[in-house]
């Protein structure tokens, strides 16, 4: 999918919302603290400007391309998310298994229908992956993962 | 909400395999003990810890899992500590004086309380040391005050972190000697050995570890202790010379308040037989041992916070 | 001499070799999986070693430090995911190698460089320890502002395209460092009052978002896995490796300036292996006579990247065994278990308890030797389940480490979300031409030059003019030059090409000042 947008001009707008977020709820810092990120923080708006500037000027690509599917690519995000949230809301293991085997089961629609078998074969591996990675990590590496409401 | 699930859930399940609560008490500890190091692994409260884990297993009969939880000089950890643990003994937190004073005053949200929790003990004391390089002009810590009093700010110390122990120590020589020198913070004590032995600074006020660790490229004036440091048996204490300065930093250990008493009990009892067995191996290094529970906790807490808050308020007003 | 070889037949036991060849191993695959780092590698490793002698205990830990410093590798070529932050440069050239259907020769490739790499670096350590490490001290905090300027240069050729993109880049970086405590002030930065934030955001949380979650995002949307299922071997494995070989060792230049700038920078504290591999993987574009060709899959990218880092891993005991000065940040952890057996960094270690330390030195020498046989053997298992598992299994999975490496960074789901957010971010900020490796840069480098800056004021707070402590001894004023010198030969090519020689412009961006 290809849409038009002017880049420069795009990348110059965020500098300048991104500089403006860290430049207005500025908490009351001292000299110290506050020497480095001011410094940067102009400079961050120089280079913004001068990006706006040279987008009417001299504009660089002026469409970007977005390859593959731009819904599966929404929905890949919304999974990341929902899997963060998840894992904080049942635990890692249960998270993690419902949101891998869904994830699994969207990912192979693309190759064409799922049937019903294949998701069954599937239980075995996933269960493997998950468990390998998850005991080691708590049992080689202990590390303590989310356990959500099952604590 | 979530929480409060959880909470809810918990404790169900805990009075579902214990029958009654109150059998859980008696028979401290059953499960796994959590002991958060709210600091990166390999510092100092670190490889304490990790010294401490078998030996507290041992003692306690229960696994001792330690975890880290770095971030803000202990603040991230702290803070989650105190809006999250649970009064059940099966949670505790290492805590570092002057860090649990400075924060809570230095920071509009650091998120904790200096009191904000149960401090079982103090298991030991690292106290400040003034080192200085090798080649330095000044001999003796007289030396260095006289040149600072004739040279303002001209003196450079450096030290681990701002208003941390070091940095406080540094004040209080400033109070103490009537001088005013210039201090340098360097993020962590990893940098400091280079910055003494390439003079980039005057000197540095870091702990006594580090003393022991650079006896024989630099120089030590004085430490910040009651008594000599036994690892230093030559250096002079600070009082010795004539300054009221004693300080550097506490490590214990923190539970959540309203933990039962018999629990804080057991567990100052196990930190300290841990502590006899570990001071072997601790005290060369540079660490003084202690065992400061109980009472004495809030003599300790109470004595240091009207030594630092005064330096701190009016750093504060300053800034 | 005789301690040397007193040393050598100390570690040549069985023990010895079985120590070295798990630690190895066991660092390869906690460096491969993206989140778990060098330093986090020892200090699990850490509690293991109480129970050891010291030599064993010292030889498993330089094997695993060596072993994660070159594990990082793996994923950085086949997943563009950089293992540890010391492989960020890996995966320039590393990936895009994988795409064409190279992974194994950018692995073979990889695995040569960091054996010589490794030994090299002990060789440095043997031989001169002592003169290199009175450099470490030189560098003070007007020294590191240089050292920080001197890479952000690197910004120009980092960032393909656009340079006031790349700029921008370095500077959103450098912001994004300065949340949480400041390192001279003390006081929170921008936290937004949110108490998690003071511990601010970890360069390895950003490391893998900027880099893991675009790709697995882009992957989604596509259909498809890391690396192409045609990626069949040019006549078999061991022609790849052979082939590697003589391209190598064949102009063996590249990997000797890689070398020299891994040991340089090793020294200098704080600096560290973050930033070695990026320096030489940038000397060796400069130098390169086909400097286009770079991050477009040259094999040369991934050599200089990969031998300097692995210089870096004995190069950086240097400081620490000489001075107790810790050069990275696993060195930290080598410190504390030295001085835990009462050992303590000075002349002593390499007389008095000489074997034991030249013991631990040539331990690494031989660590880095194992790299051959594990890197080879574990890169083919590697490379064989990336490309063979389903897209639809790798994907998931691929996600599921990452969220489990970022955790254990620091116990933190806050990490976890920080990592998406910066994830999902960082593959927009791409479509519009700002790339992730200036930003990782510029965090990384944030850090030391508001360090080296702050500390150099103070210092010169009795001068008339304080900035003048910046040029104020002959070191300082060479690395000014140099930073001057670097921007100039990174932009006069490019104001060349547009007064007039328009001879090759590849892109349809200009560099513009």
């Amino acid at each position: 999918m290809t849409l038009r947008l002017n880049t420069d001009f795009a990348a110059g707008l965020f500098g300048l919302l991104f500089a403006a977020i860290l430049w207005f709820p500025r908490e009351s810092m001292g000299r110290l603290s506050i020497i480095f990120p001011r410094a940067i923080l102009v400079i961050t708006v120089a280079l913004s400007l001068a990006l706006i500037v040279k987008a009417f000027t001299k504009p660089a690509a002026r469409e970007v391309t977005i390859e593959g599917n731009p819904r599966r690519l929404l929905m890949m995000i919304a999974v990341l998310f929902a899997w963060w949230y998840a894992i904080d809301l049942l635990g890692f293991l249960l998270a993690t298994a419902i949101v891998f085997f869904g994830l699994t089961w969207y990912l192979a629609n693309v190759e064409g229908a799922v049937s019903g078998r294949r998701l069954v074969q599937w239980v075995p591996i996933v269960a493997v992956l998950i468990g390998v990675f998850y005991l080691a990590f708590t049992e080689v590496l202990s590390v303590r993962l989310p356990t959500g409401i099952w604590s | 909400m979530t929480r409060a699930t959880t909470r809810w859930a918990g404790s169900l399940t805990l009075m579902v395999a214990l029958g009654m609560p109150g059998i859980a008490l008696a028979e401290y500890p059953e499960q796994p003990i959590t002991y958060t190091i709210p600091f990166d692994p390999g510092g100092e409260s670190d490889v304490t810890a990790r010294f401490q884990e078998p030996h507290l297993e041992e003692i306690l009969g229960v696994d001792v899992n330690v975890n880290h939880r770095p971030g803000g000089g202990g603040a991230v950890g702290w803070s989650e500590f105190q809006n999250t643990a649970e009064p059940t003994g099966y949670e505790m937190i290492g805590v570092n004086i002057p860090h649990i004073i400075a924060q809570p005053i230095m920071r509009e949200n650091a998120g904790y309380e200096t009191d904000g929790w149960k401090i079982v003990t103090f298991f030991h004391t690292t106290p400040n040391a003034l080192i200085v390089p090798k080649d330095s002009q000044f001999k003796t810590l007289d030396d260095l005050v006289q040149y600072a009093k004739k040279n303002p700010q001209a003196v450079t110390l450096g030290g681990s972190g701002t208003f941390s122990a070091n940095h406080l120590g540094a004040l209080r020589l400033e109070r103490e000697a009537g001088i005013d020198v210039t201090y340098i913070p360097f993020t962590g004590t990893g940098p400091l050995p280079a910055a003494v032995q390439g003079n980039h600074v005057s000197g540095i006020f870091n702990y006594s570890m580090l003393g022991v660790q650079m006896q024989d490229n630099a120089r030590v004036l004085a430490v910040a202790s009651e008594e000599r440091v036994p690892a230093l048996p030559d250096v002079p204490t600070f009082k010795e010379l004539g300054y009221d300065i004693v300080g550097g930093a506490y490590r214990g250990v923190a539970v959540p308040k309203g933990t039962p008493d018999a629990i804080v009990n057991k567990l100052e009892d196990a930190f300290a037989k841990t502590n006899e067995r570990i001071a072997e191996k601790q005290e060369p290094l540079g660490f003084v041992m202690t065992d400061i529970t109980d009472g004495e906790v809030d003599e300790v807490m109470q004595q240091l916070k009207t030594a630092y808050q005064p330096i701190l308020e009016e750093a504060k007003a300053n800034q | 001499m005789d301690m040397l070889l007193e040393a050598l037949f100390s570690i040549l036991t069985l023990e010895g070799l079985v120590t070295i060849l798990c630690g190895v191993t066991a660092g390869l695959f906690i460096g491969a999986l993206p989140g778990l780092t060098a330093t986090m590698a020892l200090a699990v490793l850490l509690p293991f070693t109480f129970t050891m002698s010291p030599l064993q205990g010292l030889m498993a830990l330089g094997a695993v430090y060596m072993g994660a410093i070159y594990g990082g590798a793996f994923t950085a070529i086949l997943i563009n995911t950089p293992g540890t932050p010391s492989s960020i440069a890996t995966t320039f050239d590393g990936y895009p190698m994988a795409r064409q259907g190279r992974a194994y020769e950018a692995l073979a490739a990889a695995t040569i460089a960091s054996v010589v790499g490794g030994i090299v670096g002990v060789a440095f350590l043997l031989l001169l320890a002592p003169p290199l490490a009175r450099l470490a001290v030189v560098f003070g905090p007007a020294e590191m502002f240089w050292v920080a300027l001197l890479g952000l240069t690197l910004v120009a050729s980092l960032s393909s395209g656009s340079l006031l993109k790349g700029l921008l880049g370095g500077c959103i970086g450098m912001l994004l460092s300065t949340i949480g405590v400041s390192p001279i002030g003390g006081e929170t930065r921008f936290i937004f009052g949110i108490p998690a934030l003071q511990g601010g955001i970890a360069l390895i949380v950003a490391l893998i978002g900027l880099f893991v979650v675009p790709e697995l995002i882009s992957m989604a949307a596509q259909g498809r896995g890391a690396l192409p299922e045609s990626g069949k071997l040019q006549g078999g494995a061991g022609s790849a490796i052979g082939r590697m070989g003589r391209h190598i060792f064949g102009k063996p230049i590249n990997l000797i300036r890689s070398c020299i700038i891994g040991q340089i920078i090793a020294i200098i504290p704080g600096a560290g292996g973050n930033v070695t591999s990026l320096v030489a993987y940038n000397e060796a574009r400069r130098f390169s006579r086909d400097p286009a060709s770079f991050g477009k899959g040259n094999v040369d990218g991934v050599i200089a990247s990969e031998s300097s880092n692995n210089v870096m891993v004995a190069g950086s005991m240097v400081p620490l065994l000489t001075l107790g000065i810790p050069g990275a940040p696993p060195d930290a952890i080598i410190l504390g278990v030295l001085l835990m057996h009462g050992l303590r960094p000075g002349l002593d270690l390499f007389t008095e308890t000489g074997v034991l330390t030249n013991g631990f030195i040539l331990s690494m020498g031989f660590a880095a030797m194992f790299l051959l046989p594990v890197g080879l053997l574990g890169g083919r298992l590697i490379h064989r389940v990336v490309v063979k598992t389903p897209f639809y299994f790798l994907l998931p999975s691929i996600a599921m480490v990452t969220i489990l490496g970022t955790y254990a960074l620091r116990n933190s789901m806050i990490d976890v979300f920080i990592m998406l957010l910066l994830g999902t971010a960082g593959y927009f900020l791409r479509l519009i031409g700002i790339q992730a490796a200036p930003i990782v840069l510029g965090m990384i480098l944030g850090v030391i030059a508001e360090k080296g800056y702050v500390q150099t004021m103070l210092v010169a707070v009795v001068d008339p003019i304080p900035w003048l402590r910046l040029v104020a001894n002959p070191l300082s004023i060479v690395l000014a030059c140099l930073v001057v010198l670097s921007v100039a030969t990174t932009l006069l090519p490019g104001w060349l090409e547009r007064s007039g020689r328009m001879a090759k412009v590849d892109s349809d961006e200009e560099k513009s000042p």
